[in-house]
């Protein structure tokens, strides 16, 4: 007998709520401002033979890692896990994202048989390593990122394993945030628990697990039908991370993208090996850029699952950058150059479907990881941010302004619950002029973000690209402006900074990121005048740039545009 | 003399006056369509009836929900907003446009953010700081203000806001800059922070003062207007508007605080369940609103709404909640609500990886259902409910709108029974499931993902179309008992009737609960006490009608959402405990833990004055008791489907009106009335009580 369709959507519906829900619990009970106010975590729901069945929309770059990093990190428990236990573990090589990333799967129980999985992954602003934070701009090994926990089973049937938990907290710079944080994952896991087994009571086992098979054919059936509608044949692209943390070296990320009759197949072929700095990325976040470049080009109503990864083949050899062995270490991969792996990917797609894809948008996340000892109780104290930039240019739309793009979607922490906590005082948080990448539909403008340090001294991490390469634009649409990043001495000395780099800095140092514009889209000579115009007036385009960018003349006075030399600028422009 | 008291609900289709005659608490209906570009207008047209019908009765306060706010920030009404400008602290201006940094739909490569209400042109950084402990770093420029302020009068801007970092925990530099507006532009309206929402998270605090600013000039108009044409009809009764928090204020004080407003018209629903409730002595209610369009939840525990402290206004909502970052965020306490578009207008279809859906496009009321024979093609809730024979097949509105059965049928079966293999009664069901399971979702985001076991609660169905899926979504979420109240469809406007006068008042407080001096906490809270009275008592609220409800917002150290507990005066360190300990029991109940170790910080105190307003006396039928239904109220015999049994049975159909108070009913039954239909499901009894509500029971009903 088939199982009715309507059943399977009501299941559906059930099962996405279900995972939605788990994230409620998880951002809404957790301690770290990462967590709950930047939503920097996922939660899903697997079936019995670990294949991913929901998937809340949380965060993009955990997207294709989850699914690897159940089956992989269950592997040595097969047969030995109990109702109650819960596992846990951050190895970026099982886990597929990087050391702060902290996986927690709990087995579902029915009938002493393991029916499904709950699982979540959430990111800890500190889990030890070289640098507070966890995110190191200049490791060459994983060992210097933090602590390497393997699967273990942290959670059994009395609760959270207490010599575990020691050790794991004997080893981060911020143990009590850290166990709270654990606990508000391990209220998520129970939470999906609940729910799956409340489907059982209802449809009994045999009808969810069939639900959930069909519900992944379905997202399958939708996919292909999607990749049917594309142009067929291969186009390649490639492009460049600046440098590895490490060295000034260059490394290319290359893919070619063949399209088949309703299959996809992204292969990395010509990509750089894997390099001593922190840029490598595992495979999770490899796939996780794949899907979601696939989600934003087909429709990203098809719910998120198994079924969803059938009809795409990838192709990525072991030792590349993209899919690194131990020790490479592995922070910035996840953060960095997964935006630069998107960015790849649509440059490839941008070939055949110019009216789907954008310029390049920022590019980087610019992590900055700062920590020291807090004067006023004596404590350490960590905090990690990461900045939005530019969104480039779109045909018929200008890129958004100041907006965090691609592979991340966190929010910013609230200055005022920053300063009432951290020793930092902030001085400016504002749009960032002509950073845009000029264009008929221009990319979204960076921003400016400083802070003065009032602590004697601390460490500060800086992860990021586009400092040396700019956001590409489109068509004709000129490139974003480069991301900076520097400390200023009181004694007004400036001090730029690598996009990677761990460095010391004092008491009344002033950082400042300014970071990268997103690439523009079409000529920008064929921008509507009264658009540069408006651009001017609000401070988003200097009067200079709009002559020199845009053709665009404006009176300086009257601040009106001079449609005469506009005309004659453009013209000769043409010529 | 009789008085009435009337209520006004303006809704996109009709403009509903409701009048209460205070005397022998009987209802006057009044229905006018609403005209979107004049609102007033059908008003105006219809109080001109009410005058009429009650030959000039005096009318002793009016009532009103409005939706203005929200849909002058939607952009519709064609409404300009006013030219407002932005004050912040030097460096900061850009916070309003930048807000979370977060991007509201993570795979569309096309997204935009939200209109900016305030152009980057009319944002201005004056030099000032204040700390985070409430200290001044930077003194306040004054000079720089006095060229700013002329500054804003050459730009002839309409409304000020401003909005200092910190300004939470010290109000001294916006106060001053206040002080200086007020006293160089008389005529521009201000909006201070930290007078409209006092709380830390500068974007969230700079966005609400901005929602404020740009409405002040625009909703002042409206209701001005708005009071001085009721004034020519001669009536001269105080105008009161409904606020999100379902309490209401004079036109005066809801004029000062706009934002107050935003979710007028929905919050009534709400409060009118629970005024029903009180009335029977059922403390949670879970109120269940379902119309054209879309279908609205919330809840009410302990006779009390509940409410949450923030909203975006003009916000998308994706499954059931409004996603962060696509509209305005307003600090402002809100009746919660969880919303879907299952409405009996909503179009099922079939994807195109063949899977039935329901919205959430709805055929609204041009072209509207197939069955309206108004050329509509697709099919929808409503169609699917005439093909199970649930709505009446003949006609609707009590005969005065023809019903096409054959056009349901030819719909569905074309567009999805022909699609996915599906006879017409299976897919006609399965399109109620898929709308009731959605609907069962916004149900459950208001109980059980706030705490609550929803077999606690009594489901309160209205709406048009609600008390057809009433028993459906009670099963599902094992609910024993469903009220139907009355008047289904202007059940919302009775809500406007019940409200209590309501003023919320706010103070941050940031300190771990074990460092609180209580006595300086109980007296901020009388300070709010004295501040709220004195709101009331302006809108000539009785003293002795003055209640104060105080909370406190907490949280365990080191998390950052809150929860606000209930607390009691005088606070001493006992009750401060008891507080603590409610928060322990809170904080279990939603998130599966507490830790009764970890220090726990108070950020707010809150204080909401409530000015209670006399209710009114429903009228009251002399009950018969356990009575079967009369004949002449057995109307009709029609085979409904019910899914129980999976199949058609021979259902009675009675005429609501025909019931009388007592009349017992057991299911399967269909109970039809002008403007809703009530389903009875097989195994589920309905009771007609003394305000002619119709009580189903399941169960015990069979006998």
């Amino acid at each position: 007998m088939s199982l009715d369709s309507i059943t399977v959507e009501v299941i559906k519906g059930a099962l996405t709520y279900a995972a939605e829900e788990m994230g409620i619990v998880l951002r809404n009970s957790a301690y770290s401002p990462n967590i709950k106010e930047r939503m920097d975590f996922s939660c899903t729901l697997f079936d019995h033979k670990k294949r991913l069945a929901a998937q809340a929309e949380h965060i993009p770059v955990h997207l294709g890692s989850m699914q690897l990093a159940v089956q992989k990190g269950l592997e040595k428990f097969k047969g030995r896990l109990e109702n109650g236990d819960m596992i846990l573990f951050n190895d970026p090589y099982i886990s597929g994202t990087h050391l702060p990333d902290i996986t927690l799967i709990c087995p579902i129980f029915h009938e002493h048989k393991i029916i499904a999985y709950s699982a979540n992954k959430a990111h800890h602003s500190d889990v030890g390593g070289k640098a507070p934070g966890s995110m190191a701009g200049d490791a060459t090994e994983i060992y210097q990122e933090g602590i390497i926990i393997p699967p273990v089973k942290f959670v059994k049937r009395k609760g959270i394993d207490k010599e575990i938990a020691s050790i794991l907290l004997s080893n981060v710079r911020t143990p009590e945030i850290r166990l709270g944080d654990l606990r508000a994952q391990m209220a998520a896991n129970l939470l999906g628990k609940k729910r799956v087994l409340e489907l059982v009571d209802r449809y009994g086992v045999e009808t969810l697990h069939r639900a959930m098979e069909e519900i992944m054919n379905y997202s399958e059936r939708r996919m292909r039908i999607e990749i049917s509608k594309m142009p067929k044949g291969s186009f390649s692209a490639e492009d460049y991370l600046e440098n590895t943390g490490t060295s000034n070296k260059k490394v290319k990320i290359k893919v070619t993208v063949t399209i088949k009759k309703n299959q996809l197949i992204i292969d990395y072929t010509g990509t750089d090996k894997q390099v001593n700095g922190p840029v490598n990325a595992v495979l999770g976040v490899t796939l996780s850029g794949v899907y979601y470049a696939l989600r934003c080009l087909t429709d990203p109503t098809i719910p998120m699952n198994d079924g969803c990864y059938r009809p795409v083949e990838i192709r990525v050899r072991e030792g590349t950058l993209m899919n690194p062995t131990p020790p490479a270490p592995v922070a910035g991969g996840n953060v960095e150059t997964s935006q630069r792996n998107v960015d790849v990917l649509l440059k490839a797609f941008a070939q055949i479907l110019p009216e789907k894809v954008c310029a390049a948008c920022q590019g980087t996340m610019n992590n900055i990881a700062v920590g020291g000892i807090n004067p006023e109780n004596g404590k350490p104290w960590t905090f990690y941010e990461t900045i939005a930039g530019g969104f480039g240019g779109r045909r018929g739309i200008d890129g958004v302004d100041a907006i965090h793009t691609h592979m991340t979607n966190t929010m910013n922490t609230p200055i005022e619950a920053i300063e009432s906590i951290h020793p930092i005082r902030f001085l400016k948080y504002e749009l960032r002029e002509n950073s845009g990448g000029a264009g008929k539909w221009r990319g979204g403008v960076g921003l400016e973000r400083s802070w003065m340090l009032l602590a004697s001294s601390a460490t500060l991490s800086v992860l990021a690209e586009r400092t040396k390469m700019s956001p590409w634009g489109l068509y004709g649409g000129k490139s974003g402006a480069k991301g900076e990043y520097y400390i200023i001495k009181p004694n007004g000395k400036r001090m730029k900074l690598r996009s990677k780099c761990t460095v010391k800095f004092e008491k009344g140092d002033v950082f400042v990121v300014r970071t990268p514009g997103g690439g523009g889209y079409g000529n920008p000579m064929e921008r509507e005048p009264k658009l540069v115009l408006h651009d001017v007036l609000n401070g988003l385009v200097s009067l200079e740039a709009a002559k020199k960018d845009y053709g665009v003349a404006i009176d300086p006075v009257t601040m009106k545009i001079d449609w005469k030399s506009t005309e004659l600028v453009r013209a000769k422009q043409k010529t | 003399m009789t008085k009435y008291r009337v209520a006004i609900d303006i809704g996109g289709t009709f403009t509903d006056l409701v009048a209460l005659n205070e005397k022998n608490g009987k209802i006057l209906n009044i229905k006018i369509p609403s005209t979107p570009r004049e609102p007033a207008k059908a008003v105006i047209k219809a109080f001109q009836e009410f005058l009429g019908k009650t030959n000039n009765a005096e009318v002793s306060v009016i009532i009103h929900a409005t939706t203005i706010a929200t849909n002058a920030l939607l952009g519709q009404l064609n409404l300009e907003l006013p030219k407002t400008a932005l004050i912040t602290t030097k460096g900061f201006r850009d916070i309003i446009e930048i807000g979370r940094q977060r991007r509201h739909e993570l795979y569309n490569l096309f997204i935009q953010k939200p209109r900016t209400l305030i152009p980057r042109t009319l944002r201005f950084e004056v030099e000032e700081r204040t700390g985070p402990k409430g200290e001044i770093l930077t003194p306040l420029n004054k000079n720089q203000l006095e060229s700013l302020a002329k500054q804003l009068e050459n730009e002839n801007v309409k409304s000020v806001v401003v909005a200092l970092l910190f300004s939470y925990i010290n109000q001294k530099h916006e106060h001053e800059i206040g002080k200086i507006l007020n006293k160089a532009l008389p005529k521009t309206y201000v909006s201070l922070s930290s007078e409209i929402a006092p709380e830390y998270r500068e974007y969230e605090r700079t966005s609400t003062a901005v929602v404020n600013a740009v409405l002040m000039p625009i909703v002042s108009r409206y209701l001005d207007d708005l009071q001085r044409k009721i004034g020519k009809l001669r009536v001269k009764a105080p105008l009161c508007i409904m606020q999100s928090d379902g309490g209401i204020a004079t036109k005066n004080v809801a004029s000062k605080k706009p934002v107050s407003m935003v979710e007028s018209g929905p919050a009534a629903g709400v409060i009118a369940s629970a005024f029903y409730g009180k009335l029977l002595g059922i403390n949670n209610i879970l109120s269940f609103d379902m119309g054209g369009t879309t279908a609205k939840a919330g809840a009410i525990k302990e006779a009390t709404p509940e409410v949450v402290s923030e909203y975006e206004v003009a916000g998308k909502v994706h499954s059931g909640r409004i996603v962060k970052g696509s509209g305005y965020p307003v600090r402002y306490p809100f009746i919660d609500l969880a919303e879907c578009s299952a409405g009996g207008g909503t179009i099922a279809w079939v994807d195109e990886g063949k899977t039935l859906q329901v919205g959430p496009i709805s055929a609204g009321a041009e072209p509207g259902p197939a069955c309206y024979g108004k050329g509509g093609k697709q099919p929808t809730v409503t169609d699917a409910n005439v093909v199970l024979g649930r709505l009446n097949p003949k006609y609707m509105l009590g005969g005065r709108m023809e019903i096409y059965p054959k056009l349901s049928e030819k719909a569905i079966l074309r567009e999805i029974g022909g699609k996915i293999r599906l006879e017409l009664a299976e897919a006609a069901a399965g399109i109620i499931k898929i709308a009731d399971s959605a609907m069962a979702k916004i149900l459950r985001i208001v109980s059980v993902e706030r705490g609550h076991d929803p077999r606690d609660f009594v489901l309160m169905c209205f709406g048009g179309a609600g008390p057809m899926h009433s028993c459906a979504l009670a099963e599902e979420l094992k609910i024993t008992k469903i009220i139907v109240p009355h008047n289904p469809g202007l059940f919302a406007a009775h809500g406007l009737l019940a409200a209590d006068f309501r003023n919320n008042l706010v103070k941050a407080i940031m300190k771990l609960t074990e460092e609180v001096e209580v006595k300086r906490v109980e007296a901020v809270f009388q300070k709010l006490e004295l501040q709220g009275a004195k709101v009331l008592e302006k809108q000539r609220v009785p003293k002795v009608n003055i209640h104060f409800i105080r909370q406190m917002d907490l949280r365990y150290f080191g998390q950052s959402y809150e929860l606000a507990i209930s607390t009691f005066k005088p606070l001493t360190e006992k009750v401060l405990h008891r507080t603590v300990e409610s928060f322990h029991k809170k904080h279990r109940a939603i998130y599966g833990y507490a830790v009764k170790d970890e220090p726990v910080e108070l950020v707010n105190v809150k204080l909401i004055a409530v000015g209670i307003l006399e209710k009114p006396k429903l009228e009251e039928k002399p009950p018969l008791h356990g009575e079967k239904p009369s004949k002449e109220a057995t109307i009709a015999k029609r085979k409904v489907f019910f899914e129980q049994d999976n199949g058609y049975i021979e259902t009675s159909v009675y005429r609501r009106e025909r019931l009388k108070a007592g009349t017992v009913i057991n299911g399967p039954a269909v109970v039809e009335q002008y403007d809703a239909t009530t389903l009875v499901y097989p195994d589920w009894m309905a009771f007609v009580d003394r305000f002619e509500n119709i009580v189903l029971s399941i169960g015990n009903g069979g006998s």
